[in-house]
């Protein structure tokens, strides 16, 4: 009889993957699902292990979760995403003083970019300025390949191209709206010497997959305990903010399109 | 109505960018707001348009939209998300206490999804009896100080006994005090901070008893003896598990002998300074008693059952008492020396009767408290006779 247990894979892009992880199998228990996780270190094995049936559902970045479909021929199963997750955007930020102020004074100027398989810190907000009539051979990147393998999941990237900013090192940089946003919240950006000129359209993040032909009950029993957590319970709650979700949401594919496009023109070059 | 003028609170945010300064005028109003509460906010910073939606879908606010002012500023429109909405707490302390509001004071406004704390003591009828707020007043303004208030410098060297018997009597009552700081500080942290009136008085108390560990062990020129009786007796207070019964066995029993004891001391006090510092104590330790004696009274008027368990911690805590013997006897002797002022026989058979009235008196008073808290005349002798020879 096979084992009814689901196994999950994730990326632990910090010691809290753990804590999340552990909250999120608890809840899972008290569902009366049986859920175990494995946790690996870098996306690239995550999706192999996926993919030989290893395990039965991957927790994969935007990048991670179109390898996937492009590896499946669109035949793997999306299963559901954080709300956070829709409708992502890029933000390309200036330093003041830098002269640029529209997309056409780039040329010539020093792109802060992040880590080269960040979605949302590097490959996206490129592919739309090329999209945008950019020259970006006309640029000078400064580029923070900060953990490679997690994908930008860590962050780190991003907040190195803030601070290239900040500094001067950069006259323009790249990082997710979330970041950018999260960091002025907290008075961590100087207002007076940054400011944001240009935003990408928008694009979706993180999803949980299975490979094709995965058992039914357990993509069921998964999405339904998943989708049963709840900001207002405060055990639910502790997870939730660590994964900085506040609600689980079903999965949609419309928002995957672009990095799809980007990703032809990386296999095309 | 059109939805633009729904928009019931508006601010100017002037030319601040988000991360700028907007924020802080942005989250306090949305705060004031109810869930779908609309606020309107006026800028001229061309970048909020995109990090304010940003900002909203983070906080789960919705962002509505924008439009165009004259003058080239936007008015940008945002409702106010379901989630993380504050609780108001009201005003009074509530019936029984909830937990998870941690240490938010009353009145203010709590967010959902706190952690619970390991509060255990959250029914106001158990903690708090209507009288604490005017004792804690009480204790606030009668508050001493003990280097400055007793004319330490009066103090004369006594005969070498009666010199003894004051420092054994001296050494005796730093001893209960710190066992008195020790007990209700073992309660303070459980008390639901909605109650917090009563973890204000219990704090006053605890600086009572510092200062009377601190004139007393002043005054005890002579050290004296810390008795096993003391030990086990004052063990048995500090283990108490229950608010209750550690007010009903700390304060309304034990203090409540101590104000007869007290009283004694200062009447065949060798000398002014001691008679004062004695005499001040007493003050405080009425008040002490005051206190237990609401809490208890107040808590058996809700809860008949608790007779029946006050009286069981009494005859627990009689069972671990190994020893029939009475006061200890460093104590008696040196109660008896003090009345008698001296050596002399014929002083000290004066001393010895003296010390008798004492226990009678003690005894009578317990009574009349144990009576007064609600007992029957029976119950209150049997528990008086079943209290500690060790007074505390």
């Amino acid at each position: 009889m096979p084992d009814a247990t689901i196994l999950v894979g994730a990326v632990a892009y910090d010691p809290k993957a753990v804590t999340i992880w552990e909250g999120i199998r608890e809840h899972f228990r008290d569902q009366g699902v049986g859920m175990d996780f494995v946790l690996f270190s870098n996306y690239e094995r995550q999706v192999e292990s996926l993919l030989e049936g290893k395990i039965d559902i991957a927790w994969n970045t935007p990048l991670a979760h179109v390898r996937v479909r492009r590896r499946t021929g669109g035949k793997s199963v999306s299963l559901g995403m954080r709300d956070s997750d829709r409708d992502f955007r890029a933000r390309l930020l200036v330093r003041k003083g830098s002269g640029i102020r529209s997309l056409k004074d780039l040329p010539g100027k020093t792109l802060a970019v992040g880590s080269r398989d960040s979605t949302q810190a590097r490959i996206l907000p490129l592919h739309f300025l090329r999209k945008e009539g950019v020259e970006l051979d006309r640029l000078k990147l400064l580029a923070f390949d900060t953990d490679v393998g997690k994908h930008g999941d860590t962050g780190t990237s991003e907040l190195e191209v803030l601070k290239a900013l900040h500094d001067g090192r950069a006259d323009a940089g790249t990082v997710g709206d979330l970041i950018w946003v999260i960091e002025q919240a907290a008075g961590h950006v100087d207002a007076a010497r940054i400011e944001a000129l240009w935003t990408t359209p928008g694009f979706d993040h993180c999803m949980f997959d299975a490979p094709p032909g995965a058992d039914p009950g357990k993509c069921e029993r998964f999405t339904r305990a998943l989708m049963s957590m709840s900001w207002e319970n405060p055990k639910h709650r502790r997870v939730l903010e660590l994964e900085g979700l506040k609600q689980w949401m079903p999965p949609r594919e419309e928002g995957y399109a672009s990095l799809d496009e980007a990703l032809d023109r990386e296999e095309k070059r | 109505m059109t939805q633009d003028m729904m928009a019931a609170v508006a601010i100017d945010g002037g030319d601040l960018p988000l991360g700028g300064g907007l924020l802080a005028l942005v989250r306090p109003a949305l705060s004031l707001l109810q869930p779908g509460g609309q606020l309107a906010i006026l800028s001229s910073d061309p970048a909020v348009r995109e990090d304010l939606s940003t900002w909203c879908k983070v906080e789960r606010h919705a962002y509505l939209g924008s439009e165009l002012l004259e003058g080239g500023r936007l008015r940008h429109r945002v409702a106010r998300g379901p989630l993380g909405v504050p609780e108001s707490l009201g005003p009074g302390a509530p019936d029984r206490a909830d937990p998870s509001t941690g240490f938010a004071p009353l009145g203010a406004r709590v967010e959902p999804g706190g952690p619970a704390y390991p509060f255990t003591l959250l029914e106001r009828d158990r903690v708090m009896p209507p009288e604490v707020k005017e004792l804690y007043e009480q204790a606030v303004s009668s508050q001493w100080n003990a280097a400055r208030d007793i004319p330490w410098a009066a103090i004369r060297p006594l005969p070498e006994a009666l010199e003894r018997a004051l420092g054994q009597i001296m050494t005796f009552l730093a001893e209960n005090e710190l066992s008195a700081l020790y007990v209700p500080s073992n309660f303070l942290p459980k008390i639901h901070p909605a109650f917090a009136a009563t973890a204000m008085f219990l704090a006053t108390q605890l600086n009572d008893e510092a200062r009377h560990i601190e004139v007393f062990l002043r005054r005890a020129r002579a050290p004296g003896v810390s008795s096993v009786t003391t030990s086990q007796s004052l063990l048995s207070l500090l283990l108490l598990g229950d608010f209750t019964e550690a007010a009903f066995l700390l304060s309304v029993l034990g203090e409540g002998t101590f104000l007869d004891l007290l009283k004694y001391i200062e009447r065949f006090a060798p000398d002014e300074p001691t008679a004062l510092l004695v005499q001040k104590a007493r003050a405080d330790e009425t008040r002490h008693v005051h206190f237990g004696m609401s809490h208890v009274r107040h808590a058996l008027s809700h809860d008949a059952t608790l007779f029946g368990r006050l009286e069981a911690a009494v005859r627990r805590r009689a069972a671990t008492m190994s020893s029939a013997a009475g006061v200890p006897a460093p104590i008696a002797d040196a109660l008896t020396i003090l009345a008698a002022g001296g050596t002399d026989p014929r002083g000290v058979r004066r001393g010895h009767e003296a010390f008798r009235e004492l226990l009678e008196m003690m005894h009578v008073n317990r009574v009349k408290r144990l009576e007064t808290a609600g007992f029957t005349p029976d119950q209150a002798k049997t528990l008086s006779d079943l209290h500690t020879p060790n007074f505390m």
